[in-house]
């Protein structure tokens, strides 16, 4: 019972973080259709941010989790700014912003990865963190991983609640839904594209911010991720925010189980056999009605 | 190139061949190296335009056609002719493209760009899978590969095959009914065009070339393994200079994929570390400020000279 | 009496709840102008959108020229000889106006050939539309009213059978929509198609169709000579209730 619980709770820790990614990758792409294939480098970067925090400012990484969510969040503003802001306003079909931006992120996972090459190398990086392990229902944790699960869900319930309850929320969700009838409404893109990039940035850097605190660090480590969130939104439906969520719990499980049950080596070609296998029989991912 | 015919175009594709195999007796070891990457992205990238340019879909699908081609050379090696596992890694591409179209090509949009990249990585999984379970190894050497002069010769003869082949498709009503596919698919039915066999079929076709390039490649590199003939970085790059080069042409890819491999190898040699760097930033500045690719670039200039 | 080219046999068509078209019969023949009027609404497209094939019907058949093709795929539908226009233009707007043309008659029209040669080019189909002079200009730079006629030659290309033609006078001034309705007369004159067209310009309609359907809420309410139609009770009263449209008389006999 206690394995089954270990095992269960292994697959939603891993979820949690994938949920996490893959909401704010979702939410920029159902919005602007964006396809930010360097999502990833920004979970990068918000790791290697609480790192430095960590060992050169000696800040608990907890508490610098905000400072991480800002600064990212900034940075996407940024972003959006140079990058993006022109290929919404210039593409005449949405088909275009997707290839064209798909194009920039590449760009973009280049410039930044490599950029964080020259700047820390290529060595793994780390701290530890609350590595004590505590009982929990008969299983034995390390602390760290269950703060981490506990602010990728609270992130990722935020996050929800921000869209269904907020005006900046029913803005996006009604963006979604039909572009030009929000516009029509009044709903300005100017202001609502720049926010919602940055959102998606932000969301990265948390995970990005607590994944260093469980594992090791570097340059690459976040490339999987984004393949990881692209399965994510595909399974949970482009443009879902709970279907994210849900969809992140499942791979992680998944992932987990299959992993334990056949072979670690397997664990890619599980996530690529269950997207495929859910592409073929739901085009439109699982939660779609 | 519109106001070449189709004869033309052929033949002066043929004959740019002719020049370039050549070459192996007038270049540098160097630079018949660098030529045969050019080469080997401009088969890529054409083949690549073929389907994805006229259609308007994003297959992120290449790196799967090119690491199958190259296991069908790893696995037969020892039993088949050189050419016969060239053929053969570009028929294994062409009918796997050809099963998978008919599963997925409904779909558009990003859904197909991550089905096609989840289907190399998976297949590239299943593959180091089965390589390690069954045959014990990771990565297979090739004992006794041709000259490379031959293999030179052999890629040369693909892309301008590829070439050949690009623009007859465009000439044809293939091409006609691709375009309408990309324009609007739904219309296209609307005037006859039974749309799902044409997807399949130029899909397929445009695999073809990619597996029989893997294969080729394979014996050039002699030792492969799974990650290397299945980089995704292999498709990315394919759609990448395709795209920077102008997907709905084929001038376009040819001379983006020369630019790229070039470009590559100086800022590689000048800049060790940033230029990756570099390269990115380039990347990020073309599609802001020449989102139409180099093609527009032309089009541009022959447009300023009709009006002068 | 003669086969029809196309019959639809209690065609409906729903969405969700909402029942677009309800059980209409429709049957035409080579040669007839079949004019189809009704609100805002009433289900026009969508019936047109089930005999072009672009949607199944939810129960019915669509038979074509002796061939049940319901459930087929709207290639299947061109390929017999179907040909339709949209209500917003649909034309490929990245190829010039000519290969536009060319389209159908390199796929649906390839096996089929015009009653009338001139048609077999799409040089002259541009040139009988009036558009000889915009045949290398990419479709989207066209103006709206030009588009539409693209879209008719676009059908033609594809050498119809039955022509669907959906508000194709929409937007044009009074004299255009006089011309095109001249036009539609001469392709049903000289090809001996069979045509169905839907105008909301209702009076020009009734002019120059010698039969006319009228749509209400899905449910096809009359059908036939459109002076008696006009006459109808419970078609004045479905225009009518539809914050008073124009009256559904027409202006002059049909010429
Ligand atoms: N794809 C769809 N999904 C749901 N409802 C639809 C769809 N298409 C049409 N409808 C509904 O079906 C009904 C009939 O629409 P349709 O477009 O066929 O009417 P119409 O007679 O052509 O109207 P109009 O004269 O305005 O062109 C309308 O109530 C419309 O809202
Ligand atoms: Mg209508």
């Amino acid at each position: 019972m206690a394995f089954w619980f270990e095992l269960v709770a292994t697959g939603l820790i891993t979820g949690g973080i994938y949920a996490l990614v893959a909401l704010g990758l979702n939410l920029q792409y159902g919005l602007m259709r964006i396809m930010n294939i360097s999502h990833g480098e920004f979970l990068m970067l918000g790791a290697y941010l609480t790192w430095l925090g960590h060992t050169v400012l000696q800040v608990n990484p907890i508490l610098f989790l905000p400072v991480v969510a800002l600064a990212l969040f900034a940075l996407g503003v940024v972003v959006y700014w140079l990058c993006f802001r022109r290929i919404i306003r210039t593409a005449p079909a949405v088909e275009v912003i997707e290839a064209r931006s798909l194009l920039v992120g590449f760009g973009l996972l280049f410039l930044v990865q490599n950029a964080a090459y020259l700047a820390w190398g290529a060595d793994l990086r780390g701290y530890s963190f609350l590595t004590e392990a505590v009982d929990v229902g008969g299983a034995r944790f390390q602390v760290n991983r269950l703060v981490v699960f506990a602010f990728a869900v609270g992130a990722s319930l935020l996050l929800l609640a921000v869209l269904r309850w907020t005006l900046i929320g029913k803005a996006v969700r009604a963006m979604m839904q039909s572009p030009t009838g929000a516009q029509l409404v009044g709903i300005d893109t100017r202001f609502l594209h720049p926010v919602v990039f940055g959102l998606g940035l932000a969301m990265a850097g948390v995970a990005g911010a607590l994944l260093s605190m469980v594992y090791e660090i570097s340059p690459g480590m976040g490339e999987p991720y984004t393949v990881t969130a692209l399965i994510v939104i595909v399974l949970g439906g482009l443009g879902s925010a709970l279907g994210s969520l849900l969809g992140g719990f499942l791979l992680g499980l998944v992932e987990t189980f299959g992993m334990h049950y056949t072979s670690p080596s397997l664990k890619m070609l599980l996530s690529y056999a269950v997207l495929i296998g859910v592409l073929l029989a739901r085009p439109k991912g699982l939660f779609a009605r | 190139m519109s106001r070449f015919t189709l004869r033309d175009s052929i033949l002066a594709t043929l004959l740019a061949a002719l020049v370039l195999s050549a070459m192996p007796w007038l270049m540098s070891d160097f630079a018949l190296a660098l030529t045969l990457t050019c080469l080997m992205y401009a088969g890529l990238a054409v083949s690549w335009a073929m389907f994805c340019g006229a259609t308007n879909y994003l297959s992120l699908a290449t790196a799967a056609f090119f690491g199958m081609g190259a296991y069908v050379t790893a696995w037969g090696a020892e039993t088949l002719a050189y050419g016969l596992a060239v053929l053969l890694g570009g028929l294994a591409a062409a009918v796997f493209a050809a099963l998978v179209g008919a599963a997925v090509l409904h779909l558009r949009g990003a859904y197909f760009a991550v089905i096609t990249f989840g289907l190399g990585e998976l297949v590239r999984h299943g593959i180091t899978y089965y390589e390690k379970a069954y045959a014990g190894t990771v990565g297979r050497v090739i004992s006794d590969p041709p000259e490379t002069v031959t293999i030179y010769h052999t890629v040369l003869l693909l892309t301008a095959l590829a070439v050949v082949t690009a623009l007859a498709v465009r000439a044809s009503r293939l091409g006609l009914a691709l375009r309408g596919i990309g324009s609007d698919e739904e219309r296209a039915r609307t005037l006859g065009v039974d749309t799902r066999r044409a997807k399949v079929l130029a899909f397929s076709l445009s695999a073809f070339f990619p597996g029989a390039l893997g294969a080729a490649m394979a014996m050039r590199w002699t030792y492969i393994d799974p990650l290397s003939v299945f980089n995704p970085f292999i498709g990315f790059q394919t759609v990448l200079i395709a795209m920077v080069g102008g997907a709905h042409t084929i001038l376009g890819p040819i001379a983006s994929s020369v630019l790229f491999s070039l470009l590559t190898e100086y800022l590689r040699l000048q800049f060790p570390y940033l230029f990756l760097v570099i390269l990115g930033l380039l990347l990020i500045l073309l599609v802001l400020y020449l989102p139409g690719g180099l093609a527009s670039l032309l089009d541009r200039w022959r447009w300023g000279k009709s009006r002068a | 009496m003669r086969e029809p080219l196309l019959s639809a046999q209690g065609v409906s068509v729903r969405f969700g709840g909402l029942v677009a078209v309800d059980e209409v019969d429709l049957a035409v023949h080579a040669g007839e102008l079949v004019g189809v009027i009704g609100p805002n609404g009433a289900g026009k497209t969508t019936f047109f959108h089930a005999l072009s094939g672009i949607l199944v019907p939810t129960s019915g058949r669509i038979v074509v020229v002796g061939d049940d093709l319901t459930g087929k795929s709207a290639h299947a539908f061109a390929r017999h000889g179907i040909a339709r226009t949209f209500q917003t233009p649909r034309v490929f707007k990245e190829m010039p106006a000519i290969d536009n043309i060319r389209f159908g008659l390199e796929f649906a029209g390839r096996t089929r050939k015009h009653a009338h040669d001139a048609f077999d080019e799409p040089e002259a189909i541009l040139e009988f539309l009036g558009l000889a002079d915009v045949a290398a200009v990419p479709a989207g730079g066209l103006t709206p009213s030009k588009q539409r006629l693209l879209e008719i030659g676009m059908a033609l290309g594809a050498r119809p059978r039955v022509l669907l033609l959906d508000e194709v006078a929409a937007g044009l001034t009074h004299t255009e929509v006089e011309l095109t309705a001249q036009l539609i007369r001469r392709v049903r004159d000289e090809l001996g198609l069979a045509v169905i067209w839907i105008e909301h310009a209702v009076r020009v309609l009734m002019d120059y169709v010698e039969r006319v359907a009228v749509l209400h809420q899905g449910r096809k309410i009359a059908d036939g000579d459109p002076r008696a139609v006009a006459k109808d009770a419970g078609v004045i009263e479905a225009y009518l209730g539809d914050e008073g449209e124009p009256a559904v008389e027409p202006t002059r006999k049909a010429a």
